[in-house]
């Protein structure tokens, strides 16, 4: 019987399980989820898919419609549930995404992974979407699809109506669309009719290849320049991933059409809209985009938005070539650097904390305050991540040994501490500001008790 | 002085300071700008900051900041200027032969005899020691002399 006992134990022992977390397989069991590397990792997993859910965030609050050729980059792997979610059936951006957070299962098994590996359950609401949101977008979506004539249906197929009268669309409806045609790349010559009609110059969003297989299938002259215009391409590197940004800017006339490149919608800003139009433009995108740039760019979606959004930073600037400004790559790439820099930094800052700890093992483990020093390099390391905040109480005090004491330094603290309580008691005892109620008779009272009662039963 | 040191004035930024020096000394020195002696200490202590960096972290503690007087309160603080040591937010004493081993009081003869508290401070403070003893000679050690408290 021992033996067979023995034999279990040991089975036990040797069980081993792959940890998705620290991806390697273990046999500590329940062990595991305490180990240091293990938390330090858990929580960098848990931010990594943070960033990704960012995004999603974004497109909770600005529900976009979703074009068909991009719905099949727009996907979600979901780590705790280990599935793929796509969009390729979806009207509005990161639908299923959204829908999915929001699901019983996705909660099941969130709770189990925050289990499973030791994560706080108060952090559980944090990787979903609550049903106000949810119901929130839902509305939001709605309220665009009705808003929005190109949203029903017209999101496939060009349309040739809202091209033709652009003066009288409406801006704030096409702003959203504006979003999506502006990475369109399909066919961009069938705006070059209007701009005879109208004579406007236009500024032709970017149209930007994406991915590692479109490195080699750039070709300049897929796009036409606007005439009069210049047009500029440059191609840079990024974390590895060839990606390369075109766009054809013209500054030279005063009033700036701008015109998707699809051709299905095409808009004319009035000046006197214009700059709100901007405006709007340039806070919805970026903003979003300086909170993608601090994360490096993680995600595909990131990829898509931030890439959308760098050509509109130029336009700020009124100045153009013919007055000596410099051209408009020399800010985004400079920017792209820093940001670069930046997240190297942000990457790198958790290497010299790592060093630290192996420094701080050769130290002294019965050295004076090591359990407060471990602890609380644990906390600041949090603090750095954004995950816990640094609250710590007004009225803390270091541990002391004051002059007149005797005992442990803990007592000086209380004996302060009491002293404190003493002084206010004779200065303020007094004022203490006495709150006056309103007068509520006894009767009433029982009336609602008795109401409530009877409702009860 | 104060320009080449951080000068806390708040209780705020005190707690913080003490909370996040990690496996350094702290050295406060609680004083005011205007007093002749608390400049000659800060002028050892600004020159010595950089050679004490890799153990110890130096600020400066203005007294008569209204937000500090919970910590003069607390620290017993009557004479300015008082220097105090903490470790990892533990206060650390040191038993100089005077009748305060809470804190320095007074000026330093010159840096190195600074440098040299510290020095022993941290080497007590790595060994698990609250209290050291002071490594200077008692010539070089400033003399006061404190009155009992409610007599």
């Amino acid at each position: 019987m021992e033996e067979k006992k023995k034999k279990q134990k040991q089975n036990h022992v040797i069980e081993f399980e792959y940890c998705k977390v620290c991806k390697l397989n273990h046999n500590l069991g329940r062990k595991h989820k305490y180990l240091p590397n293990h938390i330090k990792s858990l929580s960098s997993f848990l931010s990594r898919f943070n960033n990704k859910l960012s995004d999603i965030r974004f497109f909770i609050k600005n529900p976009t419609v979703i074009r068909l050729e991009h719905a099949s980059r727009n996907r979600l792997w979901c780590v705790f549930c280990d599935s793929e979610i796509h969009e390729l059936n979806s009207l509005f951006a990161c639908s299923n995404a959204i829908n999915h957070l929001a699901s019983p299962e996705h909660l099941k098994n969130l709770k189990d992974f925050m289990w499973k590996n030791g994560g706080a359950m108060d952090l559980v609401d944090s990787y979903r979407v609550s049903e106000s949101d949810l119901s929130k977008w839902e509305k939001r979506c709605r309220m665009l699809e009705n808003s929005d004539p190109l949203a029903n249906g017209g999101a496939c197929g060009p349309l040739l109506g809202p091209s033709k009268d652009i003066h009288n669309q409406l801006i704030s409806d096409t702003k959203n669309n504006l979003e999506i045609y502006s990475f369109n790349s399909s066919n961009s010559n069938s705006f070059v009719p209007l701009q005879s009609s109208t004579h406007e110059r236009q500024q032709e969003f970017p149209r930007e290849v994406h991915g590692i297989a479109a490195v080699g299938s750039f070709l300049c002259d897929s796009f036409l320049p606007a005439a009069g215009g210049h047009s500029y391409s440059y191609a840079h590197g990024m974390h590895g991933m060839g990606e390369i940004i075109t766009y054809s800017q013209d500054y030279t006339d005063k009033q700036h059409g701008f015109l998707a490149s699809s051709g299905a919608s095409s808009v004319d800003c009035s000046p006197s809209n214009k700059a709100t139009w901007k405006l709007k433009l340039l806070n919805d995108c970026g903003v979003y985009q300086v909170g993608r740039l601090c994360n490096g760019g993680s995600s595909k979606q990131a990829s898509q938005s931030s890439t959308q959004s760098l050509p509109l930073l130029p336009q700020v600037s009124k100045d153009n070539v013919h007055t000596g400004a410099p051209p408009p790559w020399f800010d985004t790439v400079e920017e792209i650097q820093l940001h670069d820099i930046t997240a190297g930094v942000s990457e790198n800052g958790l290497a010299p904390s790592s060093r630290k700890s192996v420094k701080s093992q050769k130290l002294n483990p019965k050295r004076v305050g090591a359990a407060w020093a471990e602890r609380r390099k644990l906390e600041l390391e949090m603090e750095k991540r954004g995950e816990i905040v640094n609250n710590f109480d007004a009225d803390w005090l270091p541990n002391f040994g004051r002059v007149w004491q005797s005992g442990s330094r803990n007592e000086s603290r209380k004996e302060f501490q009491m002293e404190k309580q003493k002084l206010p008691e004779v200065d303020s005892g007094p004022d203490v500001p006495i709150v006056i109620q309103p007068y509520v008779s006894k009767r009433m009272r029982k009336d609602i008790a008795e109401n409530k009662d009877a409702v009860e039963t | 002085m104060s320009y080449l040191l951080t000068t806390l004035t708040k209780k705020r930024e005190v707690d913080s300071i003490i909370r996040d020096t990690i496996d350094k000394v702290l050295v406060l020195r609680f004083g005011k700008a205007s007093d002749a002696k608390c400049l000659q200490l800060d002028d050892i202590l600004a020159k010595s900051a950089r050679e004490v960096s890799k153990f110890c972290t130096i600020a400066l503690v203005d007294t008569e900041a209204e937000e500090i007087q919970v910590y003069v309160k607390y620290f017993d603080i009557t004479l300015v200027p008082s220097t105090i040591f903490f470790y990892n937010a533990h206060h650390m004493k040191m038993d100089s032969g005077t009748a305060d081993h809470t804190k320095w009081i007074g000026e330093f003869h010159r840096k190195q005899d600074f440098i040299d508290v510290v020095e022993a401070i941290f080497r007590g403070a790595m060994k698990g020691k609250l209290i050291v003893s002071c490594p200077l000679p008692p010539e070089r050690i400033p003399r006061f002399q404190l009155l009992f408290k409610d007599v």
